[in-house]
């Protein structure tokens, strides 16, 4: 658990509150500026609201589809980087979302430090962007 | 008609019978070939049967109205020659009646002269008498002691008043002896009484007569008179004077059948006598003839049928042989198509499993999770240890739990191909955008090589991503960090090869042969779902190429896939 992580604003976006809860809660205990959202609506204002450098971004979810949050989110804001979290991938899917921007593809459940590699490598790349 | 119906009906049964996978009826191979070959030789030697029986039939037709018209006129001929003999003793007779008077010839020494005259021209002339008008035999001229006797008791003494001349039929009369009578009634212009002059022959002379006129020593040739008693020998009926049983054969009988074998038989009378000539001869003058034709004919038709029947057999044989090979092409076919379909269900039902259980999975995995980091942050207690041992083992049963839906999620891909145009350098470069973080991150030196003016193939752009990028990642996972990893496209003799090597660990060759089956894998457990170098293989062939891999251990491996061109004809 580096010191610098804080500096990383993460948003969690997914219906599934159990989760999005659990997971927030240990990006928390690893000192990461962490936000929740659970549902697609909720994921758009809180990028409004407070842009995250990483987005974790379910696909399925009742209001809005998980690639309709990463389409409108990347058209607003371009910078912010998103890695797919889905228990529903398709590979499909998964082209589709790395078409529009996503910066990579992972299944349900994951590795924590899997999921913390994968952030920071985005954040890292968002960085180098700037 | 029925039994053809019926034939028909089972050729058409036998043809539709099986091929269908599942219900199993398989295809009577045996009985189809029995019945094709019994149609095929009815319609090879039917009509040449027929013709066979219709030109035997015709040719004996003809031989026998050949025959037919021979023996009539051999007949014919006989009883000419019968009749100008004796028309002609006959005609002595009458001259001799009409050139001398009664008294004159009453006289013995002048009958005895006449008669010799007569006997010199006609030697079978037997003898000669004067008959008066009370049938008083007043002088007689022969071998027997007939002088005197009377005629009144006899046939033809009162048919001659009637009927002059007169020839009677053979009758032994006084003399006891077989013999016939020419006698000839004239009137004495000086008592206006009637006498006869009589001249008879013996049977036998008449029976040397019948022989001479014989043409062929088998016909038998004989005399019957109007009462149907023979005047003469026959071969088949027997001696002079016997009843003759056929008399109610009138004319000409081509097929008579006596104690089995069968003859011509023809009767024709002879016109100023009683009598009728009979010839009897054995059929088939022309025997050699037809022996001979009914030989050549016979052994075409053995031929005709021995080879209709090879070929027939060879052509049968060679059907049913392709006929099997097409049932079982189809019915493999049917079972690739059934299992596909099996394989779909299984993938929709396994990926709909997979998708429920994901989910829950995943919060499981972040509670344990948490649990652990708030387990390592609290001082220690009582029973801490158990509780971290318990939360590492419940993850690592979680682990088994993510191996399993991911395998299950990888039997959802999908297995249809939608063909279409392909760039297969334009896929490529898909791919590599998805993974060029992957790669940056394991620092991974990429080398492309792709082929300007790749031609574009058929295939199924979503499945060749798929495919491509499930070879990608294996290298990557081959060659971990700082690892090299070159893909070429080429355009080879009427295909368009990828070739993706890495200078990874290599697979060893046991490994190496069971690299396509389902859930085979070498990567640790979790890791590999084991499904998708079989998906890949599937899939490439499905799209009618072909997927390759070259391996040494320690050295790296390569992967070829290789698809055909597009040919012009395909395009049109």
């Amino acid at each position: 658990m580096t010191s610098d992580t804080q500096e990383i604003k993460v948003l969690i976006v997914d219906d599934e509150v159990e989760f999005a809860a659990t997971l927030a809660a240990r990006l928390k205990l690893r000192k990461y500026s962490t936000q929740m959202a659970t549902s697609g609506e909720e994921g758009l204002l809180a990028v409004e609201n407070d842009t995250p450098d990483v987005m974790v971004l379910d696909l399925k979810m009742p209001d809005l589809d998980g690639l309709e949050v990463l389409a409108q989110a990347k058209s607003t804001h371009p910078e912010v980087e998103a890695i797919i979290l889905t228990g529903h991938g398709s590979f499909e899917a998964g082209m589709e979302g790395m078409n529009l921007g996503a910066f990579d593809y992972l299944m349900k459940p994951v590795d924590l430090n899997h999921l913390l590699d994968k952030i920071q490598e985005a954040y890292e790349k968002k960085v180098q962007t700037l | 008609m029925n039994r053809i119906q019926s034939y028909f009906r089972q050729l058409r049964q036998s043809a539709e019978t099986g091929s269908s996978f599942g219900g199993v009826n398989e295809r009577n191979y045996k009985r189809l070939s029995f019945i094709l070959f019994i149609a095929m030789i009815s319609i090879a030697l039917g009509p040449v049967t027929i013709i066979a029986l219709l030109s035997y039939q015709n040719y004996l037709n003809l031989l026998q109205v050949e025959e037919r018209d021979q023996l009539e006129w051999r007949l014919e001929g006989s009883i000419t020659s019968f009749q100008s003999l004796i028309n002609s003793v006959k005609a002595e007779i009458e001259f001799t009646a009409d050139n001398f008077t009664y008294e004159e010839l009453k006289q013995d020494e002048k009958l005895a002269d006449t008669f010799y005259l007569i006997k010199r021209q006609f030697l079978f002339v037997t003898d000669l008498g004067i008959i008066d008008q009370t049938g008083l035999q007043h002088t007689y001229s022969g071998p027997y002691e007939l002088k005197g006797k009377v005629y009144t008791e006899e046939p033809w003494f009162d048919l001659v008043f009637r009927n002059s001349p007169n020839i009677s039929s053979v009758y032994q009369g006084i003399r006891g002896v077989p013999h016939f009578a020419i006698a000839v009634s004239q009137i004495n212009p000086n008592n206006g009484q009637t006498w006869i002059l009589r001249a008879t022959i013996d049977a036998k002379k008449l029976q040397r007569f019948v022989h001479t006129i014989k043409t062929k020593a088998s016909e038998d040739l004989f005399l019957i008179d109007n009462k149907g008693i023979l005047q003469t020998n026959s071969i088949t009926f027997g001696e002079t004077l016997t009843p003759y049983d056929y008399e109610s054969l009138l004319g000409v009988t081509p097929n008579l059948t006596i104690n089995g074998e069968t003859f011509f038989h023809a009767i024709g009378s002879i016109e100023g006598t009683p009598w009728s000539l009979v010839l009897i001869e054995k059929r088939y003058i022309h025997h050699q003839k037809w022996v001979n034709f009914r030989g050549r004919l016979i052994f075409l038709l053995v031929c005709c049928y021995a080879i209709s029947c090879v070929v027939v057999y060879c052509l049968v044989k060679a059907f049913r042989k392709q006929l099997r090979k097409t049932d079982e092409m189809q019915m493999n076919m049917i079972k690739e198509a059934e299992h596909t379909n099996k394989l779909a269900s299984i993938g929709r039902l396994a990926a709909g499993v997979g998708h429920e259980i994901n989910n829950p999975l995943a919060i499981i995995n972040q509670k344990n999770g948490l649990a652990e980091d708030l387990l390592d942050l609290s001082p220690d207690f009582e029973h801490k240890t158990t509780i971290s041992n318990c939360l590492k083992s419940v993850n690592q049963s979680i682990d088994r739990c993510k191996a399993i839906t991911h395998r299950l999620l990888g039997f959802a891909r999908r297995t249809e191909v939608v063909m279409e145009k392909v760039q297969l350098n334009h896929i490529l470069n898909e791919v590599l955008s998805f993974l060029e973080n992957s790669l940056i991150h394991n620092k991974i030196r990429m080398v492309l090589e792709l082929e300007n003016d790749l031609p574009e193939v058929y295939g199924d752009h979503m499945q060749l991503q798929q495919v491509i990028l499930n070879i990608i990642n294996n290298a990557i996972d081959a060659v971990e960090k700082d690892g090299d990893i070159a893909i070429s496209t080429r355009n080879v003799v009427g295909e368009v090869q990828v070739i993706i090597q890495d200078s990874g660990h290599g697979i060893s060759e046991k490994n190496l042969a069971h690299i396509f089956e389902p859930f085979f894998t070498t990567k640790e457990t979790g890791k590999g779902t084991g499904l998708g170098l079989s998906i890949t293989y599937g899939l490439i062939k499905e799209m009618g190429g072909n997927i390759k891999v070259n391996s040494q251990l320690g050295k790296g491996t390569a992967f070829t896939i290789s698809l055909p061109m597009i040919r012009d004809e395909d395009d049109k």
